[in-house]
């Protein structure tokens, strides 16, 4: 019992030496008096200082490293726009039966009225925790007494029971801050990749030793101590069509790379691919679950049936496999339940899903390897040394001959060979279970692809009367395929598809291909378009652009911070062959025009041609990239604009006399 | 081992009740097939009252889920509080034909919060189960038990609460004590309840059988107006340790007042010193009234935090004080308190609020109508209105969330219906005005003004305090217009009676105008087209206009000099039982004016206008894409 004590006392010094935290509620009249035209006069609410540190620990109890986290933040807040940043929300994670545990809570709000520091302290008793599902928890808690002006101030402590990824600090949050230093001490025993994020840059960093700063069952043991701060940094604010956040944001990541054992062998973590690969191989929950060729060895016969080559054989696996589990919501690089579970229960999460479809199709002889990525929300990989981490979702690649596809059972309605946009986001890594990993561009296999084809005849009442021929596939195909699920049928989907079009009726309609996902979706549909009235007139105006018509611009912005992620190219054709009454005649048309961007990234053209009664009409608008850097911001929305202009222009017919 | 073996005999014993091949899904008569996403094969509801703090709700339900759009109906969520308990949950999946393929029990139940996303804290949680099944059709069997620790809340029973599935049989059966006052409200249910005498119960039972699904339509009205539900409130009560009784509203207004709101109301000293300070030397109740408003809009901020006497008791209006923030209880109860120090008597309503108007139903008294609290402050002359959880609503404005419905005013007299004022489609007013210049190029640059008022008044609401550079951007959403720029923009919140929103700005359109060869095409309604509405073949449902507004657009263009016409509109008046619309074009030497005018007039109308409704709409439409065709010389 002595021992424990000593141990609490030297937690308890070590603590008070380590901190250079700033005094709590300290504030000055500096503070009072500052207003929002420091750093940003759009913010409604600024972090004046912000301080965190964290060290680990070890529980001579239960044998356990944890990560002891100190945060301590200052804020003012200018209006009441900026009352959201008094509404706090600490996320807690939850792995198996361990959970990071919240304590100390100290909150106080601090307001300045006639001269004197009135302050409100934050009622422990308003304090909430919050369980939201099995991985995730929440301790929330709302400051008081808030007004313009007001300094809001709170510091907590919070034990997480993983050392793997040592604590990340986010310099860079939706508001401003003047001040945000984080010092983490990390005994020299382990060794972190420290990698930082964000186009900010740290305005001071220092590394120092710091002896004997954590005690193992009796033996010192010295640190790093690491302090890293950045001043002056901007809100983060996000734009539409970008990919996550984190890829932008400044923070620092660490994770564990290797440690040394207390009695002085050393243990790597991650510190090649060439580790990753064997941990991975061997881990239960992902190499194992690769092999599980056992599981389907009764079943293969029956899904292989009427299978000959190799190509078909992986679609056919890949089809059982999609049709068999159902995603359960959770994604991840590893098996949730197993292989064989998944399979018995008809569930599981993206791991369960792949790795089976992995084992299935490795037991059907094919060359198959998983590929760990990470999703467009979760932000891209490192790519100088392997952070197991940056990793959040697993997908299949299957090898034949010299041809190579990637495959994700989890997600509904895929052609084979087609990722889901989510998992298009730079590289992903190989595993093989024999043979070293490497990269491997994560690219939509298909472009999203749409082609309308309208032979149709336009009346002297104004009607248009023909037959619509489309054609899509990748992205495309796959929105139709699921709008065509959601509504059930294919009859309710027209009928949904003629009621949202109140000036265009369908008539007779043919879908092929609904359920041959490799196949392009082909829709016929008998039209009817009321296109103008007013017969009476001596000009008709009529517009070809009523197929594909761009009425928004998307990059409607004067100014663009990010990169312009789209995900995958995009190609729409259309083409229209229209006869029109003999007694009409030419008079104008759409100026034809053909423009592209800068280094082929993308091509509009449209024309239009009049013989022998028959209006010909070509359009065509092509982005071939899937990510536009943002200088080109500006290009895109005038290549936009051109459209749009042209768009608004008509064919022009003059009755013969 | 002994308890395992007990639980297997059990599970055992329970099968038979469950007939098996019963549920086939091909025993489903193809009239409850059409439109059907999934069918109730069976559900039994039992609400069994054995005293005022026991009540056991025992449920069987059935459903076959035919496609992968059916499977939110084979869910099954059960919300639980500290007032009630789930006893049991029990289930099976059966295939196609009826055969039982796996079995559930609570534990394979997940326990979540039922915290939203606006709410800050609420000490509700719920159990969700979802069935994964992969070849369709399926079919679920649940059988569950709660027992609640109160009665003052009995479960609504709903006969089909979804379009998309069709009802084989559902019924509903509650029982109490023979001597026990209950009120019981039908709602479209065509049909008396079965009644049984017993000497120690009687029981009710409802039933329907055979429903279709239909299809949801757009412009429907309230699905409380056709669905079948039953309503059920016991006179005596006993409610988180509260005892009382109620037969109607002014009884339950009166306990809402005296046992959850009446001890919550004491301001400190100070606090009264201060209101009473604050209304010195003003004269009229109503100037008074909104001095305390305003103190209190400036104090305060809303927080959903929800917890105790099930989300029904308003946190205690010193703590208010202390703290600063409250829900809308919370606050109500609060600048009721105020309003009080300064002898100015208001009421606590309790509103359903929401964009759909929602009144509470006057002929059934029940505890669950409501979801907003606002205040109501009687003057003399008439009633003002206040809607306390905005820190920037008008003095005596209610928006479109809680306008022209009935509430229910907790008064210590007792509860009393009265109705919020109802904004009109003549109210909600936009009147917009555009000078425009044109030049060579089809650019346009000019200035143009806005007044929003009525519901309308709101618009803007998202922009009010955001910064300036934020609200440049937002109003890019408004006016979505390619190549749109915006200078001086100034938004201005009058609050006055009727209160209004002004906006103004100089804006600029590159190539607004476009150019074909020498043509320039120019649309005259740049600023406020009307969308389309769907086109609903074989209209079941009546069609219900909630809203109704008043738009007027009056824009000028200057076009360059030596411009030839080449094609011009004609002016439109489109009158139809909805509304009416016109635009005119109006030519004085380089000057266009185009004027615009659209009503549209909330209200009902039998289903079979709704094509006509749509044609309208369409027409409207087409008329807000008119455009000039013009050569330059």
């Amino acid at each position: 019992m002595k021992y424990f004590y000593l141990i609490l006392f030297l937690m308890v010094c070590s603590v008070k030496s380590m901190a250079q935290d700033f005094k709590f509620a300290g504030i000055s009249h500096e503070d009072i008096a500052l207003k929002n035209t420091v750093l940003d006069s759009n913010a409604n609410a600024i972090v004046l200082r912000e301080f965190g540190t964290a060290m680990m620990d070890h529980n001579d109890a239960d044998g356990r490293l944890a990560i002891e986290y100190l945060y301590h933040v200052r804020i003012k807040i200018f209006n009441k726009q900026g009352f959201e940043s008094g509404n706090i929300i600490i996320p807690q994670r939850i792995n198996d039966d361990l959970e990071d545990e919240i304590r100390d809570i100290k909150a106080v709000t601090i307001n300045y009225i006639d001269g004197v520091f009135k302050q409100t302290e934050l009622d422990p008793k308003k304090i909430f925790r919050e369980k939201r599902n099995k991985y995730s928890a929440a301790t929330k808690f709302t400051m008081p007494n808030l007004m313009d002006g007001s300094i809001i101030e709170y510091t907590y402590r919070m034990r997480i029971p993983r050392i793997f990824n040592f604590k990340s600090w986010e310099f860079q949050s939706g508001i401003p801050k003047l001040h945000s230093e984080y010092i983490a001490v990390i005994p020299g025993l382990y060794n972190y990749n420290v990698s930082l994020k964000g186009a900010m840059k740290l305005s001071s960093s220092n590394a120092e030793l710091q002896k004997e700063c954590m005690r193992i069952s009796g033996t010192n043991f010295d640190c790093s101590r690491m302090t890293y701060i950045m001043k002056n940094v901007p809100a983060f604010i996000e734009e539409d069509y970008m990919t996550a956040a984190v890829n932008f944001k400044s923070a620092i990541n660490f994770e564990l790379s290797d440690y040394h054992l207390w009695n002085g062998g050393k243990r790597n973590v991650t510190k090649t691919w060439k580790d990753v690969d064997y941990e991975l191989v061997s881990e239960k929950s992902f190499g194992s679950q690769m092999k599980k060729k056992d599981a389907f060895k009764e079943l293969m016969p029956e899904i292989l049936k009427n299978t000959t080559d190799d190509l078909s054989k992986a679609q056919a696996v890949y089809n059982y496999i999609s049709k068999n589990i159902k995603s359960n919501g959770f994604i991840g690089i590893y098996s949730e339940t197993a292989v064989k579970k998944a399979l018995e229960t008809h569930t599981g999460n993206t791991g369960d899903i792949n790795l089976s479809l992995i084992a299935a199709l490795n037991a059907a002889n094919l060359d198959a390897e998983a590929v760990i990525l990470s999703t467009r929300e979760y932000g891209l990989v490192n790519s100088l040394y392997p952070v197991i981490t940056d990793f959040n979702y697993v997908v299949a690649k299957v090898n034949i001959g010299e041809q190579s596809y990637l495959l994700d059972a989890s997600v509904p309605l895929l052609p084979f060979g087609l990722l889901p946009l989510h998992c298009i986001n730079g590289q992903g890594r190989v595993i093989n279970l024999k043979k070293p990993s490497y990269w491997y561009d994560l690219k939509a296999s298909q472009k999203d692809y749409t082609r309308y084809n309208l032979v149709a005849t336009l009346t002297k009442d104004g009607k248009i009367k023909g037959e619509l021929l489309t054609y899509s596939s990748g992205y495309a195909a796959l929105k139709k395929r699921r709008d065509i699920l959601a509504a059930n049928s294919v009859a309710e989907y027209v009928e949904k598809l003629d009621e949202k079009m109140p000036k265009i009726s369908f008539g007779k309609y043919e879908i092929q291909n609904v359920d041959s996902l490799n196949l392009p979706l082909v829709e016929k549909y008998e039209i009817e378009i009321n296109s103008y009235n007013g017969t009476s007139a001596s000009q008709i105006f009529f517009s070809p652009f009523f197929i594909d018509n761009i009425s928004k611009n998307p990059f409607n912005l004067n100014e663009r911070t990010y990169p312009v992620d789209l995900g995958t190219s995009k190609e729409t054709r259309c083409s229209i062959q229209l006869s029109v009454p003999e007694d009409f005649v030419l008079t104008g048309q759409p100026k034809d025009l053909n423009i592209g961007l800068q280094e082929n990234g993308g091509r509009y053209m449209s024309n239009t041609t009049f013989d022998n009664h028959i209006i010909n009409f070509n359009q065509l608008l092509q982005l071939n990239k899937p990510i536009y850097p943002s200088e080109e911001y500006l290009s895109l929305k005038e290549f936009y604009s051109r459209i749009i202009q042209t768009q608004k222009t008509e064919i022009i017919f003059k009755k013969a006399k | 081992m002994i308890r395992n073996l007990f639980l297997c005999l059990l599970t055992f014993i329970s099968i038979p009740c469950f007939s098996q091949l019963e549920y086939a899904a091909d025993k489903i008569p193809s009239s409850l097939r059409s439109r059907a996403n999934a069918v109730i094969r069976e559900m039994e509801t039992t609400v069994d009252m054995r005293a005022v703090d026991q009540v056991i709700i025992k449920v069987k339900k059935v459903v076959t889920v035919w496609n992968k759009n059916g499977d939110p109906r084979a869910d099954l969520t059960i919300y639980y509080d500290k007032s009630s308990s789930i006893q049991r949950i029990r289930g099976q999946v059966l295939d196609a034909i009826g055969n039982v393929n796996a079995k559930f029990t609570q534990s394979d139940f997940t326990d979540h919060s039922a915290v939203s996303d606006g709410s800050m804290f609420i000490d509700y949680r719920l159990k969700h189960f979802s069935p994964i099944v992969t070849t369709y059709p399926y079919t679920v069997i649940y059988e569950y038990e709660i027992r609640n620790k109160q009665n003052l809340i009995i479960p609504d029973w709903y006969a089909n609460p979804y379009a998309d599935q069709s009802v084989e049989k559902n019924s509903y059966t509650f029982i109490c004590k023979p001597n026990e006052e209950i009120r019981i409200r039908e709602y479209n249910y065509n049909d008396k309840p079965e009644v049984l005498k017993t000497e120690k119960t009687t029981t009710y039972t409802w039933q329907v059988s055979n429903k279709p699904a239909f299809k949801s339509e757009p412009f429907a009205p309230d699905p409380d107006l056709y669905q079948t539900y039953v309503k059920i409130a016991a006179r005596q009560f006993s409610y988180y340790g509260y005892k009382g009784s109620y037969q109607n509203w002014e009884e339950l207004g009166k306990w809402v007042y005296n046992d959850l709101i009446k001890g919550r109301q004491s301001l400190p000293e100070q606090t009264t010193a201060e209101i009473k300070e604050l209304v010195k030397g003003t004269d009229s109740d109503r100037e008074k009234a909104k001095k305390i408003y305003q103190y209190m809009q400036k104090k305060t901020r809303y927080i959903s935090v929800q917890i105790g006497i099930g989300g029904f008791q308003p946190m205690p209006a010193a703590e208010v004080q202390q703290l600063s923030y409250g829900d809308c209880k919370a606050l109500v109860n609060y600048t009721q308190s105020l309003l009080k120090a300064a002898d100015i008597p208001s009421l606590y309503c309790v509103v359903n609020a929401g964009r759909n108007k929602k009144s509470m139903d006057p002929d059934f008294a029940s505890m669950e109508q409501g979801n907003h609290i606002i205040l109501a402050v009687p003057l003399k002359t008439d009633t003002v209105w206040l809607e306390c959880t905005s820190s920037d609503s008008p003095f005596g404005f209610l928006g479109d969330f809680t306008d022209d419905r009935t509430v229910l005013a907790c008064t210590p007299e007792g509860g009393k219906l009265i109705k919020t004022p109802a904004l009109s489609s003549s109210m909600n007013l936009l009147v917009r005005k555009a000078q425009l210049n044109v030049d060579a190029e089809g650019t346009v640059t000019g200035k143009l003004n806005t007044r929003f008022s009525g519901a309308q008044y709101d618009n803007y609401q998202s922009l009010v305090a955001q910064p300036y550079t934020e609200q440049l951007k937002l109003l890019k959403d408004k006016y979505d217009i390619d190549n749109i720029n915006f200078n001086d923009f100034k938004l201005v919140q009058d609050k006055g009676t009727p209160p209004h929103t002004l906006e103004s700005f100089k804006l600029d359109i590159q190539k607004y105008a476009a150019k074909s060869n020498d043509l320039f095409y120019l649309e005259l309604n740049a600023f406020n087209k009307t969308r389309n509405i769907p086109e609903v073949r074989n209209r079941t449902l009546p069609v219900y206009i909630n809203r109704g507004f008043t738009d007027e657009d009056e824009l000028s263009y200057e076009l360059p000099e030596g411009f030839k016409m080449e094609a011009k509109p004609e002016n439109k008046r489109i009158i139809s039982p909805f509304g009416t619309y016109s635009s005119e074009l109006k030519i004085e030497g380089k000057i266009l004016t185009y004027k615009r005018k659209f009503q549209l007039k909330d209200g009902n109308y039998p289903a079979a206008q709704y094509q006509e409704f749509s044609n309208f709409m369409s027409n409207v439409n087409i008329a807000d894409h008119d455009k000039v065709v013009y050569k330059l010389n």
